[in-house]
């Protein structure tokens, strides 16, 4: 039974078996892992050779464990290695770690699986063999040594750098079996001694990793040390040029000599001949070259050149080169580059750059026709411009920059077939600035007419800056008097004063002195004219008032009177002012005194001029300033100029007070309360008035009324003209005690009296006569005084007819004195 | 056909000669470049124009320097010249038949270029001042 049971299983899986394999279907057949390696320690592939297949397809996987882990992986990477393989990349590749790796496979009746391999990524390091290996022979010191060169296999990863690989390297002759092993270290070169002459060698190199097994050796690569004796190697013809196309030449490039004299030839053919010529010279090109000349150029023909080179040992040729002369024209660079500057005449000049063709090329019969590039780039610059020119043999560059440097250089190439030539030397422009020196120069001439123009109105300026000045800043108006001709006061002509006064052959000098009497006058408002007003034709209205009030004045007194100051200093003030006014301009300008005032002071009159300075720089309280301004003027010297001086700064100072406080009366007070402070100053002015009086009536007697007792104080005391009103009306205050003083004060040797106070009618205009009759003088002031506020007219006109008939003598008496005759001017009074 | 090979030959020869040379040689070419033409279809479109492009340009070459010999009253012995010509033709032809089309295309470059040149050297022996 049981043997029955088992031949029966036998049979049915015998009959299982064959059916099986009659379909020729099972499950696959046990796969095994042939290698695993690992190039660079990083990264690892592992290869499996499948088994039978089962007739199915089959789907091959692997897996791996690491260590002892229990987790099992599937291959990453089933293709980079190529077929069944499997590629760890360097994410899954763990050094030191232990793989155990199994290969299934699978098909649809089953599996199998490979035995288990255990993998240590560090134990299957092997990386590949190194690659590009050279050799070459060298001689050194006549000894021949192999250099070989490789380098180090290619990694996917481009991490190369970080491997360092150890080489090896055999070689042995190439006949022989057994190799000799070198240790090459890390480099990728070696040299090899110790090399038989002669010899053909086989050379191989490997490499490894600091751990793991050695590469495969490299391919083998064989070279043959050269003997010394031995045939040279081939050489090679390197090119062939025709310069003009009428000739051509050939050089060649030799190889190697074999260690002994190789002597080398140059053989061609033409096309469609059989024969073989050498080289016709090998001289004129230089060496390793042949020159073919005229006669054995052919064009149109190909030529079949080879280069054959000879030694004891053998020879070798050169493979051979076909050339047509036609299509190797190389002509030489063009000559005669030249520059022209042309400059026409409504246009910007412009460059003319011209050439010549090569001499050798023959253009003129039309053989070879050449064209022509130039290039240029400025001197600093990188850049070329190239300009294709053509068949011409010049260029025309309009558009440079002036000032600037340019390097030109030109070339030339057969119009067909051909090559271009060398480009010539190298040509420097250096455009002109022609035209920028135009502009400097006009630029020049302009700078020169400017300068030229300035210098014309500075000086303009300067010769006539006063009438410029005069004409920007008109003067000042001051007050003008009415009545006074001033400018006949500056022409100092006295004489027609005079004789408009009546009075005859005053003394030529004009000095300040008339001034002075001229100033006494005394003027209100707008009338200042005293008895010359009556008169007609008088210049000088106030001139005669003065030269009244200085005939009034018999007595110096009166004249030191500080009324009669005050009025000859109301007077001077008027006149000055006037003056002054007219002229203050000039005054102030003229420091020097060339005020019209000033000029009828002549030199003498210096303080005159001083006064002046005063007057017009005093505005108000002249009077006042005198003291200040003139103490030492007021040195009481018998000098004719103190007194002068001081006079006249009293006057002028006083005057224009006078004049300008003629409106205001109370003024008056303080002026001639400043005149009786200025007693001194007052009878300076006085006998500066009286000295002008003089003047004017052409007497001086100043001089005389220098003297000290002129000066004397006490004569100060007299008169006392006080302007009470603007009316017409002159107020005379008269000091009683002086009265009695200006006998005293008279000057010695003119028993004048004091002054007479004769008033002009029409105005204010108080003369005072010095009157020679003192007791005239003493009635006429008496009555004056008494009435001293308010000084009648009538009783001016009193004293006047009392003065009327003293003026005749009063004429022959102030003849020496320093008053005027008022006897001139006496009727006009009337 | 024989035609020279140097610059001193050609310089040598007269001009009437050189022009007849020329135009013996436009002539000799004509016939060739129709047959290329006629038997070359399958060239591209390019190349085919371009082809034709050429032939008309060597009649109208031909015609040119037939107009100037005629203007510059060259003694064109055209009936003698003729014959040769066209017997340099025919042998011309036989031999384009029978080369490669690149060897054809060679030697019609080579003898374009020899055209050129000797009217190069007719225009400057005749008319020496245009850059010459």
């Amino acid at each position: 039974m049981k043997q029955k049971l088992t031949s029966s299983l036998q049979i049915i899986l015998l009959l299982a078996l064959t059916a099986v394999s009659l379909t020729g279907q099972s499950y696959p057949g046990k796969p095994k892992i042939i290698r695993c390696r690992s190039l660079e320690k990083e990264t690892f592939s592992c290869w499996w050779k499948p088994g039978s297949d089962g007739g199915l397809p089959t789907n091959y996987t692997l897996f791996y464990s690491r260590d002892s882990e229990e987790e099992i992986y599937e291959c990453p990477d089933y293709r980079t290695s190529g077929p069944n393989s499997c590629y760890f990349d360097t994410n899954h590749t763990t050094p030191w770690t232990t793989y155990n790796i199994t290969v299934t496979a699978t098909n649809e009746i089953g599996s199998n699986s490979s035995d288990p391999q255990y993998v240590d990524v560090t134990s299957i390091v092997q990386p590949d063999a190194p690659v590009n290996l050279s050799l070459e022979t060298k001689t050194s010191a006549n000894t021949m040594y192999l250099w070989a060169k490789w380098s180090p296999p290619p990694l996917a990863e481009a991490r190369a750098n970080s491997h360092v690989y150890h080489y090896e390297l055999r070689l042995k002759p190439e006949e022989k079996e057994e190799w000799e092993t070198i240790s090459v270290g890390v480099q990728t070169q070696y040299q090899v001694l110790r090399l038989q002459a002669g010899v053909k060698y086989v050379v191989q190199v490997r490499c490894m990793l600091d751990l793991g097994e050695w590469s495969e050796w490299s391919s083998e690569r064989r070279i043959q040390i050269p003997n010394g004796e031995s045939p040279p190697e081939k050489p090679t013809i390197i090119k062939c040029r025709s310069p003009e196309k009428e000739t051509f030449t050939c050089w060649w490039k030799p190889g190697s000599d074999g260690g002994h004299p190789t002597n080398y030839t140059l053989l061609y053919s033409k096309e469609g001949e059989e024969q073989v010529y050498e080289c016709p010279d090998y001289r004129t090109a230089g060496p390793n070259s042949c020159y073919f000349d005229k006669k054995h150029t052919s064009f149109w023909t190909i030529y079949n050149i080879t280069v054959r080179a000879t030694n004891e040992m053998g020879s070798n040729f050169s493979d051979p080169h076909y050339v047509d002369v036609t299509y190797i024209v190389q002509p030489d660079p063009p000559v005669n580059v030249t520059l022209e500057l042309k400059k026409p005449m409504n246009r910007k000049p412009y460059l003319v750059l011209t050439w010549s063709p090569p001499p050798l090329a023959d253009v003129r019969s039309g053989w070879l026709t050449l064209e022509y590039e130039l290039r240029l780039k400025p001197e600093e610059g990188e850049e070329w411009e190239t300009i294709f020119v053509g068949q011409q043999t010049q260029y025309k560059m309009f558009s440079l920059n002036p000032g600037k440097k340019y390097i030109v250089q030109i070339h030339c190439k057969p119009d067909h077939h051909g090559s271009w030539s060398e480009w010539s030397s190298e040509k420097y422009i250096q455009i002109p600035t022609d035209f920028r020196v135009k502009d400097m120069v006009v630029w020049i001439v302009v700078g020169v007419l400017s300068s030229l123009i300035c210098l014309i109105m500075s000086w303009t300026m300067v010769l006539k800056g006063y009438r410029m000045i005069a004409f920007i800043l008109p003067p000042v108006p001051g007050p003008k008097i009415k009545g006074i001709d001033t400018h006949l006061l500056e022409t100092g002509k006295s004489e027609e004063l005079l004789s408009a006064l009546g009075c005859h052959g005053f003394p030529p000098t004009s000095d300040c002195e008339e001034l002075l009497i001229e100033y006494l006058e005394v003027e209100d408002s707008e009338d200042q004219q005293l008895m010359p007003s009556h008169d007609s034709g008088h210049p000088s209205k106030n001139t005669k008032m003065i030269s009244k009030e200085t005939d009034s004045d018999s007595g110096r007194g009166s004249c030191d009177s500080p009324s009669l100051l005050s009025e000859k200093c109301r007077e001077c003030r008027t006149l000055s002012s006037t003056l002054q006014t007219q002229d203050i301009r000039d005054v102030q300008e003229n420091t020097g005194g060339k005020t019209s005032w000033e000029t009828q002071c002549i030199a003498s009159e210096q303080k005159i001029l001083l006064l002046n300075n005063e007057t017009t720089k005093s505005s108000t309280w002249p009077a006042a300033q005198l003291p200040n301004t003139q103490p030492p003027m007021f040195a009481y010297h018998s000098t004719v100029d103190a007194h002068k001086i001081t006079l006249n700064t009293t006057n002028v100072n006083i005057a224009p007070v006078l004049v300008g406080n003629e409106e205001k009366h109370q003024s008056q007070y303080p002026i001639t309360e400043t005149v009786h402070n200025n007693m001194e100053k007052q009878r300076e002015m006085e006998n500066l008035h009286s000295k002008t009086d003089q003047t004017t009536a052409q007497v001086k007697q100043n001089r005389p009324n220098d003297k000290s007792p002129f000066l004397n104080p006490k004569l100060m005391d007299y008169v006392e003209v006080h302007k009470v009103r603007q009316d017409e009306q002159a107020v005379l205050l008269k000091h009683k005690e002086n009265s009695g003083k200006t006998e005293k004060y008279t000057v010695p040797g003119t028993s004048k009296e004091y002054t007479k106070v004769s008033t002009v009618v029409d105005h204010n205009i108080i003369v005072l006569m010095p009157d020679s009759c003192i007791q005239h003088t003493s009635v006429s002031q008496e009555p004056a005084m008494e009435t001293s506020p308010n000084l009648q007219q009538g009783q001016a006109e009193k004293n006047m007819s009392y003065c009327l008939t003293a003026p005749s003598e009063c004429k022959r008496e102030t003849s020496g004195s320093e008053y005027m005759d008022p006897s001139s001017f006496m009727p006009s009074f009337k | 056909m024989l035609t020279p090979n140097g610059k001193e030959y050609a310089q040598k020869i007269p001009r009437e000669e050189l022009t007849h040379l020329i135009l013996r040689l436009l002539q000799a070419w004509k016939e060739p470049l129709s047959h290329f033409n006629q038997h070359h279809q399958e060239l591209p479109d390019d190349s085919l124009s371009k082809a034709k492009q050429i032939s008309s340009m060597v009649h109208e070459l031909k015609t040119g320097v037939e107009k100037v010999t005629e203007k510059a009253r060259f003694s064109i012995n055209s009936l003698n010249g003729m014959t040769p010509s066209e017997a340099a033709g025919l042998s011309i032809s036989n031999e384009a038949n029978m080369m490669s089309d690149s060897d054809f295309i060679h030697c019609f470059r080579r003898d374009s270029n020899k055209v050129q040149s000797y009217l190069k050297i007719l225009k400057c022996r005749i008319m020496p001042e245009n850059s010459c």
